[in-house]
């Protein structure tokens, strides 16, 4: 008789990433929790080397205008105050089509 | 997701114009070195994808000599652009071991002092992870993260959208990883 067992480390690892293994085409859900990573891990209240309000507004309205020297490189990546001011650009660019 | 061929790898490769002998011969050698060169960045990073990079590098590399010297045969292209390939392959293999050093979260014991720094911690995580991204590539995955879609994405950057993701892939990986590790508290 043959008996197969289910190695339990393995089973876990494929259920702890099975969230991001579900993804869509353009990894939003990826996208999501690095958002809320950002958010939770990387506070600047002091908003230190941003870049200005201005540029993320027109890097949300028409990132071809934007290069990476004018988002200081990466640093959006390691802001929580950045990242705020995009998901708020974000819905005031959005509200407009839900009415 | 495939590896792209060696005909699309040469997509974004600028060519000098008036130099048709560079570009012949530089697509002769991508096609003698690329079966070897995945194999390379497997053996050496565990991840083919990362053939990708570091062969546009050694492409661009050897354009640039080739360009400011007088023609030369198919086998030398071929030696030329393989010893670029393996010098950018060591030199990041010596680089990760170096970060390897400073050591990501995931293996270091947690203890009280880790916690109570654990944003410090996040930083270097990120900036590790991300450190060796080609500039387009960070635009891209800034330009994803504020929900441009990848289609509009590859035509900000004069690309196609299979190029862009594929070049993206590494990057996703380890944000994948991290954010997988971040969650289940490793």
């Amino acid at each position: 008789m043959i008996v197969y067992t289910v190695d339990p480390i393995r089973k876990d690892d494929v259920a702890e990433h099975q969230p991001l293994l579900n993804d869509d085409q353009n990894d939003t859900l990826l996208f999501e929790k690095l958002e809320e990573y950002i958010l939770a891990h990387y506070p600047n209240p002091e908003r230190v080397g941003c870049p200005s309000l201005e540029v993320l507004k027109r890097f949300s309205d028409a990132p071809r205008e934007v290069n990476l020297s004018d988002l200081k490189n990466l640093h959006i990546f390691k802001c929580a105050e950045c990242t705020r001011a995009l998901i708020e650009l974000r819905r005031q660019w959005e509200q407009p089509k839900l009415l | 997701m495939p590896l792209p061929s060696p005909s699309d790898l040469c997509w974004n490769v600028q060519f000098p114009p008036g130099q048709e002998w560079i570009e012949r011969t530089v697509r002769e050698a991508l096609e003698a070195n690329w079966q070897r060169a995945q194999s390379t960045a497997r053996a050496y990073f565990g991840d083919e994808f990362l053939a990708l990079e570091i062969m546009q590098l050694a492409l661009q590399k050897t354009i640039d000599r080739l360009n400011k010297g007088a023609p030369v045969e198919s086998n030398e292209v071929i030696l030329l652009l393989s010893r670029f390939y393996a010098q950018e392959a060591r030199r990041r293999r010596d680089a990760n071991r170096e970060l390897a050093l400073l050591g990501p979260n995931a293996e270091v014991p947690s203890n009280p002092a880790q916690s109570q720094s654990s944003s410090v911690d996040s930083t270097i995580d990120l900036e590790v992870i991300l450190h060796d991204i080609p500039p387009e590539v960070r635009l891209a995955l800034l330009m994803r993260y504020s929900r441009t879609r990848w289609t509009e994405v590859a035509a900000i950057l004069g690309t196609t959208e299979s190029s862009i993701r594929v070049r993206s892939q590494q990057a996703l990986k380890r944000i994948r990883q991290r954010l997988g590790d971040n969650e289940h508290g490793k």
